[in-house]
């Protein structure tokens, strides 16, 4: 996870928020906590303070004796912190003890009612932090008034809360891991929309799709639909700029017709200049516009084309073409379908087909069979077919075998580099009838 | 033999009318395919040369609209489109065969001859009447092996005549696809033509039809 992502930015903002609560929670619970256990032990030092004055009576001497002693142990022993005390308000007696305090006495710093529980803290002996309730009582022998102390330790209060706040503590600390590690698959999760139109993305720019396919939750939908229009758009200028392309080589054609006869029609060096340098036009305007082509196969490799109608176009213009020559084409096309775009199996296969009928003495075939994932195209003639050397040449871009056969000698040429855009191949062997038989392999579609 | 040139830059419409003339055709030219329309539906033409990107109406929709109205005469494209899916339209259309541009003349000619010998049900490029031979590529007219000189125009005769062997041919007909059509067109001037044919082949190959016109049979073989 990158500092600067989305994923960073949610998880840390859920993790200081999560974190902050947290520590707040902890903070309160423990008051509430603590308050609880101070309330709890106020309640009980009332208790012993009730008692401690019901079992109380004046002696004879005038002193306040409880009659029995209190029930908790604590008070027993020495320094436990749990004490009582009953003293004189005007300090005209030793207080009485509990046997805990031992020999100090408690300091009562503190203005104590008549008429309800005083609480309070104290320092005991030896600093012993205390907490304290007292009340001013005048016992029903007595005219003096009296107050009655007990005591207990506070630490008591910081044990009982220990074991609680670190449980809490605990607690919090899990439930905060669990919370960021639920908010990091929450953010996994929802960012998952955004991978899954990274891939798509990625998927356009190989050539693998056209477009943002699938569907998109409510928030990326309008991107992904943003994004699709300006892949359309760009498809659009880049179809556009290929047109032109496309128009400015066909315009050349027919000037370069012109350029090209009239330097014929002349002797000497500049008609020669002329006639090399269109010839030389003509290739580069042939060179771009398969170059443009190309750049166009390249996106629409999902094409599906049937073979069957295409063979069967090609083989009725090829017949007109050729009809003086009274040559028969025979098909036997079964039904398959090649994965690519219409025109460009009819290039090939056209090519193909219309080098068979140039050459053929007065029969050719062609024939498709389907070969695992491959579509197989044999054309075949009955001509004087090539050398083997001849054949490799055939294949290479540029070469012409007979400058006195017309047509401009690429035909071979093209449909080698259109098969290898596909992927496929051709091959040219003998034919079983003396001439050439060309094999086309190709991609096939379900 | 007369043709139609329909090609809409002025040039090429030259060079095309230069070379077939040269070549003993007679020439009509159109730039638009308006006009080319109007004249082979109006006009007897043995063949069409016809470009498919032309102004006003595109080619393939002046050849569709001539092969719809039923006239069937040969008809050969240019295009500058060279995928295969432009040649089938093409041939769909009604086109006999096409060319490519950027081409060489002598392919459009070779094509044009084998268009108008096929149109005529002639095999061979080499045309006989008897004695005689009219070599459709070469030009060149032979009675027995041995070569005579025609001028133009009666090559234009004898070469019409020939593609026609046993056929009738009126005088008008014979007018119509020898001279132009700006020509100011007489008939009495093909009588002149076909006489001196006659005495230049010097064997009875060119019939009288008395009324009808001509008819070119091999000599001695009676009407």
């Amino acid at each position: 996870m990158r500092p600067n992502s989305l994923s960073f930015r949610l998880v840390v903002g859920a993790g200081v928020s999560v974190a902050v609560a947290l520590i707040v929670a902890a903070v309160l619970l423990t008051i509430l906590f603590r308050n609880h256990v101070e309330d709890n032990l106020d309640a009980r030092l009332a208790s012993y303070l009730d008692s401690l004055i019901t079992v109380t009576a004046i002696d004879s001497s005038g002193v306040p004796v409880p009659a029995s002693e209190l029930t908790e142990p604590l008070f027993e022993r020495p320094l436990s912190g749990w004490y009582w005390q009953i003293s004189a308000i005007d300090g005209s007696i030793e207080p009485e003890r509990s046997r805990s305090l031992w020999d100090s006495a408690l300091w009562l710093e503190v203005a104590v009612s008549s008429t309800e529980n005083t609480f309070f803290n104290m320092d005991g002996p030896e600093g012993q932090p205390l907490r304290a309730v007292a009340r001013q009582i005048t016992l029903p022998d007595g005219d003096t008034p009296f107050v009655f102390a007990v005591t207990a330790d506070r630490d008591d209060i910081v044990k009982a809360t220990r074991p609680f706040t670190f449980t809490l503590i605990m607690s919090l600390v899990v439930l905060g891991v669990v919370l960021v590690v639920a908010v990091f698959v929450q953010v996994r999760f929802g960012l998952g929309p955004l991978r899954h139109l990274q891939q798509a993305l990625a998927a356009i720019r190989t050539g693998r799709a056209e477009r943002l396919e699938g569907r998109f939750p409510a928030e990326v939908e309008p991107l992904a639909h943003e994004l699709n229009a300006l892949i359309d758009h760009n498809e659009k200028v880049v179809d556009r700029a290929r047109t032109h392309v496309g128009n400015l080589a066909h315009a050349l054609k027919t000037p370069l017709t012109v350029l090209t006869n009239e330097a014929d029609r002349q002797e000497g060096p500049f008609a020669e200049t002329v006639a090399r340098q269109s010839s030389a036009m003509a290739r580069q305007v042939d060179h771009y516009l398969a170059r443009a082509r190309m750049a166009a196969r390249a996106r629409a490799l999902g094409a599906r084309t049937d073979v069957v109608p295409i063979i069967a176009d090609l083989v009725r213009t090829l017949t007109k073409i050729h009809a003086e020559r009274g040559l028969e084409i025979a098909s036997e096309i079964p039904d398959l379908a090649f994965r690519g775009q219409p025109e460009d199996l009819e290039d090939m296969v056209g090519n193909l087909l219309d080098n068979a009928c140039k050459w053929a003495r007065s029969r050719t075939r062609i024939a498709a069979a389907a070969e695992g994932e491959r579509i197989v195209l044999t054309v075949e003639d009955d001509g004087p077919g090539l050398r083997p050397h001849e054949r490799e040449a055939a294949l290479k871009r540029g070469e012409r075998l007979d400058e006195s056969t017309p047509g401009s000698g690429l035909g071979l040429a093209i449909v080698a580099d259109v098969a290898a855009l596909y992927g496929g191949e051709i091959t040219l062997d003998d034919s079983e009838w003396g001439g050439l038989k060309a094999r086309l392999s190709l991609p096939r579609a379900d | 033999m007369r043709v139609l040139v329909i090609e809409d830059d002025p040039d090429l419409l030259d060079q095309l009318t230069t070379a077939l003339t040269d070549a003993g055709y007679t020439v009509d030219g159109a730039a638009d395919g308006e006009e080319g329309h109007f004249l082979g539906d109006t006009e007897p033409y043995d063949a069409v040369i016809l470009d498919l990107g032309l102004p006003v109406i595109d080619g393939l929709s002046v050849l569709k609209k001539w092969r719809s109205d039923g006239r069937t005469m040969p008809v050969l494209i240019l295009t500058a489109r060279d995928r295969w899916r432009e040649k089938v339209e093409g041939i769909d259309a009604g086109a006999d065969d096409y060319v490519a541009k950027p081409f060489q003349m002598e392919e459009v000619l070779a094509r044009l001859r084998a268009l108008i010998r096929r149109a005529a049900g002639h095999a061979s490029p080499e045309l006989t009447c008897g004695p005689v031979a009219v070599g459709t590529r070469s030009g060149r007219v032979t009675v027995d092996g041995k070569p005579i000189k025609l001028t133009a125009q009666e090559f234009k005769v004898l070469s019409y005549l020939i593609h026609h062997l046993d056929k009738v041919v009126s005088r008008t007909e014979l007018t119509e696809h020898i001279y132009d059509q700006d020509f100011d067109r007489d008939s009495n001037t093909i009588e002149v033509f076909v006489g001196r044919l006659r005495k230049k082949l010097g064997v009875d190959v060119i019939k009288t039809e008395r009324g009808l016109g001509y008819r070119m049979s091999p000599p001695g073989d009676a009407a």
